[in-house]
C-alpha cells in the first residue's frame, strides 16, 4: 500500500519528497490516530534539527552569490589560459573549470548550471555538437562534490559517526583529479578537431592577466577548505565564511551585485536548499518506519549470509548503488543505504574513508544517469536538445566514470593515500 | 506476540550497560516464554524523550532510559539530589526496597509506564583541564559543561563553578576549543568517548547517582498472561542487575585506563566529600522543593529511606 | 536565510575573537532554517522546481500530462493538509519542552520587556510548529497552482 502510493506518486510526477510524505502519512494514519501520525513530523523535524546540516543552505547560498558576482567567468578565463590552446581546448576548459569550481562549491548541480550557461552556447559556436557540450558539462560537474568542499561528504559524515569531514575531504582530492584526467584523455582522443586548434579558445589574455583577474576567487578554496582541514572551524562555519567572502567580492570588489539584488539571491538560495533539505526530512521519516519494521536488519543479515569476500561485496555495492542511483536522488539514497552498508563494509575490512568516497562517487555518477539525474535535467534545461539525444551523448562519459570508479575501488591507495600522509 | 525493546546505548554487551541489560532480557524472555523480543539499540528509534513517548503510544513496549524519566515523572528527579548516595550498594538497597517500589507506583500512575526494574548509568564525576579539584573552592571560576537541565545548573553554581549548558554532541568540540574548562559524567562515558584525552584532571566525587529505568507500557503488560508477566518481571530484574554489573566493570576498568593514558585522578576524603555535599545540597533541595510543588514530599521520603538504609 | 547566515557568521567570529559563543547561536539558526525550508517548500512548488520524475511524464501527450499535473496538485493539497494536522499534533504533544540554548535568552527578554508571553520563545513548541506551518503553506501553494492550471487553457 505504502509502496503503491509512492510509485504512483513518483511516476505521475508528484515531487519526490511530497510522494514520500504522502505515503508515510497514509501508512501511519491507518494505525490508531492521532498518536502514530505524529511520528512523521517528529522525524522530519529531527531530520532537519542539526547544526552541521546548516552547511548545505550556506554552500548553496555561496554558489548563488558566486554566479552573480562574476566569479564564474573569472574561473573560466583562468582555465582557458592554462588548457584552452590544447587539442580540443574548449572541451578541456569546460572540464578544468569544473575542477576549480569544485574547490568553491559543494554541489554538482550548481556547477552544471553555472558552467553550462556559459559553455554550451560557446562550444556550439566553435563547432562542437550542442548535445555533446551539454553532456560534457553535466559529466564534468560530477567532479564538484568529489573535490572538497562537498555537501554529500558533510551528509555522509553526519550519517556515519567516527568518519571525519576533513579525512573525507582530503580523500576526495585525488579521485576528483583522476576523473578530470580521464575525461580529458577521452575528449582529446575522440573529438575530431576540424579547425585551427590553436585558435580554439584564446581569450587574448596572458597567463599573468588571467591569474590576476582570478586570484581572489582562486584563493577562496584555499581559505575555505584549508580552515576546515586545519580543524579551526566546523564546515558550517566555513560555509558562512565562504558566503561572506563571495559577498564581499561581489558587492565591494567587483561591484556587480547591487544591494537590492540581495533579497532575490537569498530567496532563490532558500528555495534551492529547501528542495534538498525537504528530501532529507522526508527520508528521515521514512527511515524511522524502515527501522521500526527491521528492514535494515533483514538486509544486513541477507548480505552477510550471501556475500563472503571483500571483492564480491565491493562489486555488489557498485552495482547496487549504480542501480539505486538511476532512480533515487543521491542524498536520499545515502540516508537509506549508508547506515546499513557502512557497518558491513567495516566488518569486511574495508577502510571507512575509502568506502565513503566510493559511495559518494558512485551516487554522483547517478547525477548523469536517467531516469532521475539532476545534472542531466539541468544540462537539458540549459541546452534544450531533447532528453533522448542528451542521454545518447552522455553514455560514453558514463562509461569513463564507471571505469574511474572501478579503479578507485580496487586501488584503495588512490583514495586513502592522501588523508593518510596528512595524518587523518 | 512481539516486544520491541529500545534504548540509546550501543548494542555491545561488554561495554554498554543498557546493551547488556537488553540482551539478557531478550534471552530470558525468549527462552522462557513464547514471546519474541526485537532489540532497537543505539537510538535507532530516537532519543530517550522520543522512546518514552513511543512507549506511551504503544509503538514500542519496553524502553530503557535514564535522564528522560524525570521529565515525564518529576518526582524521579529527587534521585539527582547531589551526594545522596555514598555508595552504589546503598543506592541499590534504596531503589530495590520500599522507596523504589513506591516511586515506581507513583510514576506508573503519572505516565502509564511500569518500572519493571532499576539499572544504573553510574556515579557522575567532574573533570577539567585546569587544576586538581579537592574541595568546592577549587572549582571557583571554572566553566563546566552541564546537561541542559536546571538542577545541574543549580548544583554547579552552588559549588562555585560556572555552569554552561551545551548539547552532548558539541561537547568534544567545546572542550578542545576551551569554550568550557570541564564537564561531568560517569567514568565509563568519559573513557568510551575519549573525553579523558581532552581533560587532565578527574575528581571521583560521585555527585549524582544516575539510575536506569526499565519501563514497560502498562497497557501492554496488563494484556499478557500471568505466566508471561512473571517471566518479563524476572528478566527485567536480572537485566537491571546485569546493567549495574557491566556499569561497575566499565567504571573500574575506566579509572585504570584513563590513568594509564595520563589523566590525574583524585579520590576525595570523607571530609572533602562532606564539604561538597554542604555546598551543593541545600541549593538543589530548595530549588527542587519549589519546582516539585506537591511532589516535594518525595525529597523527604528519599532522605528517610537513605537514612534507614545507612544504619 | 540572510538571518541564518548573519547569526552563524557573527557567532563564529565571536567564538574566535572573544573566545565564547552565545548559547542560542546554534539553535536559533537551525530553527530559522527549518522555517526557511518550509517557506522554500511552498515556493519551490509554485515554481515547479521540486525534484521529480519527469521521464515518463515527458513521453505522454500534453493532455495526459495536464491531467497528471492536476493530479499532482490535488495530491499535494491533501498531503499538505494532512502534514499540517500531524504537525499540529506533534507540536502540541511535546511543545512544552525547553529549548536549552534559547531558554535563558527568552527569559531575559521576557523580564526586560515585561511581556510574559516571550518566555514561550524559550520552548521548542513555536519551532516545532514549523512542520505544521509548512504543511499548511504547501497546501495553499498547491491549491494556487491548481487554480492557475485550471484557468490557463490547455496548450495543444
Ligand atoms: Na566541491
Ligand atoms: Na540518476
Amino acid at each position: 500500500m505504502v509502496y503503491a502510493i509512492l510509485i504512483v506518486g513518483l511516476l505521475a510526477g508528484v515531487p519526490i519528497a511530497i510522494s514520500i510524505v504522502a505515503a508515510l502519512l497514509v501508512f501511519m494514519g491507518l494505525g490508531d490516530l492521532p498518536y502514530t501520525l505524529r511520528i512523521v513530523p517528529t522525524e522530519m523535524f529531527k531530520g532537519l534539527n542539526s547544526f552541521p546540516l546548516l552547511a548545505i543552505p550556506l554552500f548553496v547560498l555561496a554558489g548563488e552569490v558566486m554566479n552573480e558576482s562574476g566569479i564564474t567567468s573569472r574561473i573560466i578565463g583562468f582555465a582557458s589560459v592554462i588548457v584552452g590552446r590544447m587539442r580540443a581546448g574548449l572541451a578541456l576548459v569546460n572540464i578544468w573549470a569544473s575542477v576549480i569550481f569544485a574547490g568553491l562549491s559543494g554541489s554538482a548541480v550548481a556547477d552544471t548550471s553555472a558552467i553550462g550557461r556559459v559553455f554550451i552556447p560557446e562550444m556550439e559556436k566553435k563547432g562542437y555538437d550542442r548535445s555533446f557540450a551539454a553532456a560534457l558539462t553535466a559529466a564534468s560537474s560530477v567532479i564538484g562534490p568529489i573535490i572538497p568542499p562537498s555537501i554529500p561528504v558533510i551528509i555522509y559524515a553526519l550519517i556515519v559517526s567516527g568518519v571525519s569531514v576533513p579525512a573525507l575531504f582530503m580523500a576526495g582530492v585525488i579521485p576528483g583529479i583522476l576523473l578530470a584526467l580521464f575525461l580529458s584523455a577521452y575528449v582529446m582522443l575522440t573529438v575530431k578537431v576540424d579547425h585551427d586548434a590553436a585558435a580554439e579558445h584564446d581569450t587574448g589574455q596572458s597567463a599573468g592577466q588571467a591569474l590576476l583577474a582570478g586570484i581572489l576567487p582562486l584563493l577562496m578554496p584555499v581559505f575555505v577548505v584549508g580552515s576546515i582541514l586545519l580543524g579551526v572551524v566546523t564546515p558550517t562555519e566555513a560555509a558562512s565564511f565562504a558566503v561572506a567572502y563571495a559577498l564581499i567580492l561581489g558587492v565591494f570588489v567587483y561591484r556587480n551585485i547591487a544591494l537590492r539584488a540581495l533579497p532575490r539571491i537569498f530567496a532563490s538560495a532558500m528555495k534551492d536548499s529547501a528542495v534538498i533539505l525537504i528530501i532529507i526530512a522526508a527520508v528521515s521519516a521514512a527511515n524511522w518506519l524502515l527501522t521500526y519494521n527491521r528492514v535494515p536488519n533483514m538486509l544486513t543479515d541477507w548480505v552477510l549470509a550471501n556475500v563472503d569476500s571483500q571483492t564480491t561485496f565491493l562489486l555488489a555495492v557498485i552495482v547496487l548503488f549504480l542501480l539505486v542511483g538511476l532512480f533515487l536522488e543521491g542524498i536520499a539514497a545515502m540516508l537509506v543505504l549508508v547506515p546499513i552498508m557502512h557497518p558491513i563494509a567495516v566488518s569486511m575490512g574495508v577502510d571507512p574513508v575509502h568506502f565513503g568516497i566510493l559511495v559518494i562517487f558512485n551516487l554522483m555518477i547517478g547525477l548523469i544517469t536517467p531516469p532521475l539525474g539532476l545534472c542531466l535535467f539541468v544540462a537539458e534545461g540549459v541546452a534544450n536538445v531533447g532528453m533522448a539525444r542528451l542521454i545518447r551523448s552522455i553514455m560514453p562519459f558514463f562509461f569513463v566514470e564507471v571505469l574511474v570508479l572501478v579503479i578507485l575501488t580496487f586501488v584503495p591507495e588512490t583514495v586513502i593515500w592522501l588523508p593518510r600522509v596528512l595524518g587523518y | 506476540q512481539t516486544l520491541r525493546v529500545a534504548h540509546v546505548d550501543p548494542d555491545d554487551w561488554t561495554g554498554s550497560k543498557k546493551g547488556a541489560a537488553a540482551q539478557i532480557f531478550k534471552n530470558i524472555v525468549e527462552g522462557e516464554s513464547d514471546l519474541t523480543v526485537e532489540l532497537f539499540p543505539a537510538g535507532a528509534l530516537g532519543n530517550e524523550d522520543e522512546l518514552v513517548s513511543q512507549a506511551q503510544d504503544g509503538l514500542t513496549q519496553v524502553v530503557l532510559v535514564s535522564g528522560a524519566m524525570s521529565k515525564i515523572c518529576p518526582a524521579a528527579s529527587v534521585l539527582d539530589i547531589p551526594y545522596t548516595f555514598s555508595s552504589a550498594p546503598l543506592a541499590w538497597e534504596v531503589l530495590d526496597g520500599e522507596f523504589g517500589d513506591a516511586l515506581a507506583e507513583h510514576c506508573l500512575e503519572q505516565t502509564g509506564l511500569r518500572t519493571l526494574a532499576y539499572g544504573e548509568t553510574g556515579f557522575r564525576n567532574f573533570t577539567n583541564s585546569e587544576r586538581e579539584i579537592r574541595t568546592p573552592a577549587d572549582m571557583e571560576g571554572l566553566k563546566f559543561r552541564v546537561q541542559p537541565i536546571p538542577l545541574y545548573i543549580e548544583m554547579v553554581g552552588a559549588l562555585g563553578g560556572e555552569p554552561t549548558p551545551i548539547a552532548w554532541t558539541e561537547l568534544p568540540n567545546a572542550l578542545s576549543t576551551g569554550v568550557v574548562d570541564g564537564q561531568e559524567n560517569p567514568v565509563g562515558v568519559i573513557y568510551n568517548n575519549g573525553l579523558h584525552k581532552l581533560q587532565q584532571y578527574m575528581t571521583l566525587d560521585g555527585h549524582v547517582y544516575a539510575a536506569d529505568f526499565l519501563l514497560i507500557s502498562d497497557e501492554f503488560f496488563q494484556g499478557l498472561e500471568p505466566a508471561q508477566q512473571e517471566v518479563i518481571q524476572k528478566a527485567a530484574i536480572v537485566a537491571g542487575n546485569m546493567g549495574r554489573s557491566i556499569q561497575q566493570w566499565n567504571t573500574a576498568e575506566g579509572v585504570t585506563k584513563v590513568q594509564d593514558e595520563g589523566m590525574q585522578v583524585y579520590s576525595p576524603t570523607a571530609e572533602e566529600l562532606q564539604a561538597f555535599a554542604d555546598a551543593a545540597q541545600p541549593a538543589v533541595v530548595s530549588y527542587l522543593r519549589e519546582e516539585l510543588g506537591d511532589d516535594a514530599e518525595w525529597i523527604d521520603r528519599l532522605q528517610d529511606a537513605v537514612a534507614a538504609a545507612s544504619e | 536565510m540572510a538571518l541564518v547566515f548573519v547569526v552563524i557568521f557573527f557567532n563564529s567570529l565571536r567564538r574566535y575573537t572573544v573566545g565564547r559563543s552565545v548559547t542560542w547561536g546554534e539553535e536559533l539558526p537551525i530553527y530559522l532554517t527549518i522555517y526557511g525550508v518550509m517557506f522554500g517548500l511552498a515556493l519551490a512548488y509554485l515554481t515547479d522546481s521540486h525534484i521529480r520524475f519527469t521521464v515518463l511524464v515527458d513521453t505522454l501527450s500534453a493532455r495526459v500530462r495536464r491531467i497528471l499535473f492536476l493530479f499532482s496538485d490535488v495530491a499535494t493539497v491533501i498531503t499538505g493538509a494532512a502534514l499540517a494536522y500531524a504537525g499540529h499534533v506533534f507540536a502540541m504533544r511535546r511543545g512544552d519542552v525547553t529549548a536549552s540554548g534559547l531558554k535563558s535568552a527568552a527569559d531575559a527578554l521576557a523580564s526586560s520587556t515585561g511581556i510574559e508571553a516571550l518566555v514561550w520563545l524559550g520552548r521548542v513548541g513555536p519551532y516545532q510548529y514549523a512542520i505544521a506551518f509548512g504543511g499548511a503553506l504547501l497546501a495553499v501553494a498547491a491549491a494556487l497552482k491548481l487554480v492557475e492550471r485550471l484557468t490557463t487553457p490547455a496548450e495543444v
